[in-house]
């Protein structure tokens, strides 16, 4: 194990992450599926496989399958693209998950992160800013009305809660005193030391959590899409397997904010009252946590409907923010009079 | 004028995320309940003698059909459905139907055939797929009309009832 | 005229007619199964009983409106509750025997017992005994059956032989209930106006043989139209299946030429408008579909204007063709051909074949030229089939026009003509003749508009019935493109 090349240790990693991730946005899109059924007394999809397990692969032959289609007048090179800049950043940013503390194979110490970078949450909130272009592009290129609007509430959207989102993520690193996500973990060793255990970090948590959604335009804010008002809104007029992958994209945001969800508040790869369990019992007690979150999203998706727009404005300049830099103002106040860190 | 009177809210309503986790209890209590789909072509749909399902001609117990081609049905069905060219039988009835036409593309199941019949030929079936691969498939002629008696007695029974109750009616 | 009041309404009136009739003349409705507007009244059913009183004030009795004169000063009320009490009563009697059988009957929908019964609100019986047994289906002869249950014995069969045929063949035989309808000796019935007998009988009782159980008859779509069988003309009317299938010719009322009758040979002449398409893909073997032309395997299928062409090139080559026409062609379909045969500077005749020896004194004149008198009055000459064929011995070329154009020249005839002679025929059929380059298709009599001049020289409609073949075109415009070829190129010298 000592003499493989870091490369082929390097390339695997990526392999099994971005593998782990765009499979779990296949199972996220039965998941969605299977939940709301249960939750309004349906069985789900049941045809495919068993319990409807292959259904995903259904869909995607589907998917490539069907016709595409372009809308004239569209802009074809933006029309492309698009899809592609939406889904991008999110496959970008896990990188810098750390999924594990330090696995020991073969004597070898290899971290458990595609990435260890020291700017770790810097690198994410400038990636995942990115996204907002993929959503806009797709409006605007469509050459349609429902695209069009449903691009630039999306734009707004985001926009206004990604400074909640970063607001509430800054009280962590300040609790921290680290931007590498890795050194997060490291201070949340015990369960007594999660973030979610002070209480700054149980407002930046709730913060985190509803800007989270906004940021995944998922409900109960999802704007951008909105049938009743905009038919699909900004992939109104999108087909075929481009239109996966705008969907591929917003789980794979789903799995990225739950990841960091986990990380940030929960202590990512620390299992409770275990503080030296076996990196492998770390990385399951990841996956537990992420998958909670990512239920969590579906769950909300299938009991709260939508707000309105303007409410939705509101509470981001009116409620979210205000209440973000209280709780960085806080944090930093705590700092200073307990000295921690 | 009705004046509808917002409700009230109190503050724990008005901060709104203990609703939320109301609604998320709630939801996830129905997690756990059973559905109540019905998987349907395995459970096929209940059938009874109200359900109206698509128009069959009657064979009687002697093994020709009630119909004589009066053309009643014809002119009662609302969707044009039903075309019925007659001719001339030995048989004591004198007229008989030599096409009788149901294009269950059109039909509507709406059971006026049955209503307007004299002479109880035509019956609301229970059969109520209808699925084909070419439209000339789905333009039912007399053979696949057929049905005997037997199999439409519930049907036949339970028009006779609905009939009685407006006959006694002076 | 005498001046009567109808229902508080003063109308003036013949005093010649029954005053059932004037009632009807002036729009009031008065039911009548044992009268009719052709025949004696006899007054047996009584279903036409209404309140009369000679003079205002007067008091009012119940009378049967057919059989009661006018006289001046009467007042009649149709509208009462005694008057429509005696009629219902009436009518109860008439239906105890009355099978149940519309279902099955051929009248029901313009039968006038149904349509009474359901006016008068007489839904059901108060008899609790079985209806007469009788005989259903007794064939009165080859055109009529007899359904003895079903008749009411209002006589109008009896009185049709005696009054309008004038040869009596038909009493009622037997006592009381059992009386029916028999001819006299059980001998079947004769002559050419049996089928006369379904239309005026007010029930289902008697049937014509042809269209029983062929059609319902609120299914028939009907259109106005004149008989093609004699230079009579008779008025009649088209009955088409759901407006496709031609099931019936019945006379309409028209005092002037064929009263309410008509005789069998026209009733019956179905076959020359239902003929069959000929299959796809050939010109053979039933109706031509748009055109045909001589081709290297003989006849075959082409389009209009391929056909039209051929006969331009074929009058450009050989100038001032023979036209002939035909004697079923209308009087605008002549004016057509006359103007196409001055353009050509062409000699028109039409064919006009000799008497078939059905005149008879009612109706048929048997004269199988329906528009004779218009031809000839638009200036056409009437050569018999033999003249034609002499005419086209002598000619290089020739149009035949006409709807059964072929047929009445005779095609064996045809065929046996020199072959330096070329022909192109317009016509429903064509044929297989050595001389024919091309055959355009045209509608029968039922699928056009037009106007035929009897013997008598009044004006007969024809109406569309059914519509044409796709593919086939009006032959007036046929015969205008024609023109309108001819006239692109003017003939060799």
């Amino acid at each position: 194990m000592q003499d493989v090349p870091e490369l082929v240790i390097w390339i695997a990693k990526i392999v099994l992450i971005f593998g782990g991730m765009i499979a779990t946005a296949a199972i996220m899109s039965l998941a969605e599926r299977k939940v709301s059924a249960w939750m309004q007394y349906r069985y789900g999809p049941n045809r495919v496989g068993p319990f409807g397990l292959l259904q995903p692969l259904a869909d995607g032959v589907k998917f490539i399958f069907k016709e595409e289609l372009i809308p004239a007048g569209a802009n074809k090179l933006l029309f492309r693209l698009a899809p592609a800049l939406a889904a991008m950043p999110s496959m970008l940013t896990i990188a810098v998950i750390p999924i594990g503390t330090t696995a020991v194979i073969g004597g070898r110490e290899i971290p458990l992160g595609i990435a260890q970078l020291d700017i770790g949450i810097m690198y994410m909130l400038a990636i995942g800013g990115l996204g907002v272009y993929g959503v806009i592009l797709g409006g605007w290129a469509s050459n349609s009305k429902y695209s069009m609007l449903g691009g630039l509430r999306a734009a707004a959207q985001m926009i206004s809660y990604e400074l909640t989102l970063i607001l509430s993520i800054l009280a962590i690193v300040a609790l921290s005193g680290s931007l590498d996500l890795n050194e997060i973990v490291a201070s949340q060793r015990e369960i007594g030391d999660w973030n979610i255990c002070t209480p700054m970090g149980v407002l930046a948590f709730v913060l985190f959590t509803i800007a989270s959604f906004a940021e995944t335009n998922r409900h109960p804010f999802d704007f951008a899409e909105c049938e009743p008002e905009l038919v699909g809104g900004f992939h109104t007029e999108y087909s075929a397997m481009r239109f996966a992958l705008y969907f591929i994209g917003e789980y794979c945001a789903m799995t990225v904010m739950s990841s960091l969800n986990a990380t940030l508040f929960f202590g990512g790869p620390s299992v409770p009252f275990m503080p030296d369990a076996h990196w492998a019992l770390g990385v399951l007690a990841f996956l537990i946590k992420a998958g909670f979150f990512l239920f969590l999203f579906i769950w909300v998706r299938w009991t709260l409907p939508r707000l309105r727009f303007d409410q939705l404005m509101r509470l981001g300049w009116r409620v979210m923010l205000p209440l973000a830099l209280f709780n960085l103002l806080a944090t930093g106040a705590w700092i200073a009079f307990t000295g921690d860190h | 004028m009705v004046v509808v009177q917002r409700k009230e809210l109190t503050l724990l309503e008005r901060l709104y995320l203990p609703e939320v986790v109301r609604g998320l209890s709630i939801t996830f209590r129905k997690f756990f309940e059973k559905p109540i789909t019905r998987q349907y072509p395995e459970q096929p749909l209940p059938k009874d003698a109200v359900t109206r399902g698509q128009p069959r001609l009657v064979v009687k117990d002697d093994g020709n059909i009630a119909c004589v081609a009066c053309g009643m049905c014809e002119v009662a069905c609302p969707a044009y459905a039903i075309t019925i060219d007659g001719g001339e039988t030995d048989r004591g009835i004198e007229r008989e139907p030599k096409r009788f036409d149901i294009d269950m593309l059109r039909c509507i199941l709406c059971g006026f055939c049955e209503e307007a019949c004299p002479k109880d030929a035509i019956f609301m079936s229970d059969e109520l797929e209808l699925a084909d691969f070419s439209r000339a498939a789905l333009l039912y002629d007399i053979e696949k009309l057929k049905r005997p008696k037997s199999t439409l007695q519930k049907r036949i029974d339970y028009v006779y009832k609905l009939n009685n109750r407006w006959r006694r009616a002076p | 005229m005498t001046k009567i009041n109808v229902n508080g309404r003063d109308i003036e009136v013949d005093p010649k007619q029954p005053l059932i009739r004037a009632c009807h003349d002036h729009g009031v409705d008065v039911p009548m199964y044992c009268y009719h507007p052709g025949l004696t009244p006899v007054g047996s059913c009584r279903i036409c009983q209404v309140e009369v009183a000679a003079a205002p004030g007067q008091p009012a009795r119940v009378v049967a409106a057919c059989r009661t004169p006018v006289s001046e000063g009467m007042v009649v009320s149709t509208d009462t509750p005694k008057a429509h009490e005696t009629r219902r009563e009436c009518l109860e009697f008439l239906l105890k025997n009355h099978p149940l059988d519309c279902p099955i009957c051929d009248k029901a929908g313009e039968c006038d017992l149904q349509d009474y019964t359901f006016n008068e609100g007489q839904a059901r019986g108060r008899s609790s005994e079985a209806r007469r047994k009788l005989q259903k289906r007794k064939s009165l002869g080859d055109v009529i059956v007899l359904d003895e249950e079903r008749c009411i014995l209002c006589s109008r069969c009896v009185r049709f032989y005696a009054d309008v045929v004038k040869k009596p063949q038909l009493t009622v035989e037997g006592l009381g209930s059992r009386s029916v309808i028999n001819t006299f000796m059980d001998k079947p019935l004769t002559g050419n106006y049996q089928g006369n007998l379904a239309d005026i009988c007010p029930v289902g009782a008697l049937t014509s043989k042809k269209f029983r159980f062929q059609a319902r008859v609120w299914n028939l779509s009907k259109s106005l139209s004149t008989c093609a069988e004699c230079s009579r003309g008779c008025s009649i009317t088209v009955e088409a299946l759901r407006g496709k299938e031609v099931k019936r010719f019945r006379p309409r009322a028209n005092e002037a030429i064929n009263k309410w009758w008509m005789c069998d040979v026209g009733r019956h002449a179905l076959a020359p408008v239902s003929l069959p398409l000929a299959p796809e893909g050939s010109a053979l073997g039933g109706r031509l579909r748009a055109a045909c032309i001589r081709g290297y395997n003989g006849l075959e299928p082409a389009e209009l204007h391929e056909a039209l062409a051929v006969a331009a090139d074929l009058v450009a080559a050989h100038p001032r063709p023979l036209l002939v026409l035909s004697p079923f062609a209308t009087q605008e379909e002549a004016g057509a051909a006359l103007e196409l045969a001055r353009a050509l500077g062409s000699r028109v005749c039409f064919v006009a074949p000799e008497p078939n020896g059905m005149k008879d004194e009612l109706l048929h004149t048997g004269d199988p030229c329906p528009n004779r008198r218009g031809l000839s009055q638009l200036g056409c000459e009437a050569l018999s089939p033999s003249a034609v064929i002499e005419a086209l011995k002598g000619a290089r070329s020739a149009l035949l026009v006409g709807e059964r154009v072929l047929e009445t020249v005779g095609c064996d005839a045809l065929g046996a003509l020199p072959s330096a002679l070329r022909l192109v025929v317009f016509d429903v059929v064509a044929r297989d003749l050595a001389a024919l380059d091309a055959c355009i298709a045209v509608p029968t009599h039922v699928e056009k508009q037009g106007h035929w001049i009897n013997v008598d020289g009044h004006k007969g409609v024809l109406n569309v019935a059914v519509s044409a073949p796709q593919g086939v075109r009006m032959l007036d415009a046929s015969l205008h493109a024609l023109l309108q070829m001819v006239r692109a190129t003017p003939a060799k010298a």
